[in-house]
């Protein structure tokens, strides 16, 4: 699933371990939502949304596709 | 060891342990086999790993109850479907005790004795179903 976790993160000046240590994963499992391989829960979506002071919105939404 | 609170890794451990089982249960029934070819039917019987293979298939089957009842569509009332389930249960265990009694060298107390066992073995699903329908229901 495409989103915006990397740049909401980079925007902020922190490092994949940083956000990881923040919302209480494993660098790798950010790693991967980063790239869209993995879905996180929505738990943890609202858990990076706070890390990054940003909204589900801005940092999920997806239009849909056709 | 330090408790897993990455539910990406938590899945994974979750499917790890799907493949555990899976060659677990092949390696029982691989047992099993061997004790049935070799020793015949009692011998693979009196082994406590079928003891454990019958044991997980209830529990299994017990689980899987919970899955079914979410995915049924019916409108029907928790209650009827009990009543249902109880008079088919009913007929069945009178057909059992019917049979035994019949059959030579058993007398109807032996009959009563089979059908009562199947009357309580059917039983307790049926109204563990009722209990998960209802539940449901309220949710």
């Amino acid at each position: 699933m495409e989103n915006k976790v990397k740049i909401a993160r980079v925007t902020l000046g922190l490092t994949q371990q940083e956000l990881a240590e923040k919302v209480g994963v494993t660098r790798q499992t950010i790693s991967l939502i980063e790239k869209g391989r993995y879905n996180p829960t929505l738990k943890l979506c609202l858990e990076i949304c706070y890390a990054v002071n940003q909204t589900l919105d801005e940092v999920f939404w997806q239009e849909r596709k056709e | 060891m330090e408790k897993i609170k990455d539910e990406r890794l938590q899945l994974k451990n979750l499917k790890n342990i799907r493949i555990t089982f899976i060659v677990q249960t092949l390696g029982i029934l691989g047992i099993l086999l061997y004790d049935l070819i070799n020793y015949g039917m009692d011998g693979m019987t009196n082994n406590p790993v079928w003891f454990v293979f019958i044991l997980t298939g209830v529990i299994n089957a017990y689980l899987s109850m919970s899955i079914s009842v979410e995915h049924e569509k019916t409108k029907r009332s928790p209650v009827t479907r009990l009543y249902i389930s109880l008079g088919v249960i009913t007929l069945i265990s009178l057909l059992f005790v019917t049979f035994t009694a019949l059959t030579n060298g058993y007398n109807v107390m032996d009959g009563l004795l089979v059908g009562g066992i199947v009357f309580v073995c059917l039983v307790l699903p049926a109204f563990y179903m009722y209990g998960l329908r209802q539940k449901e229901r309220d949710e």
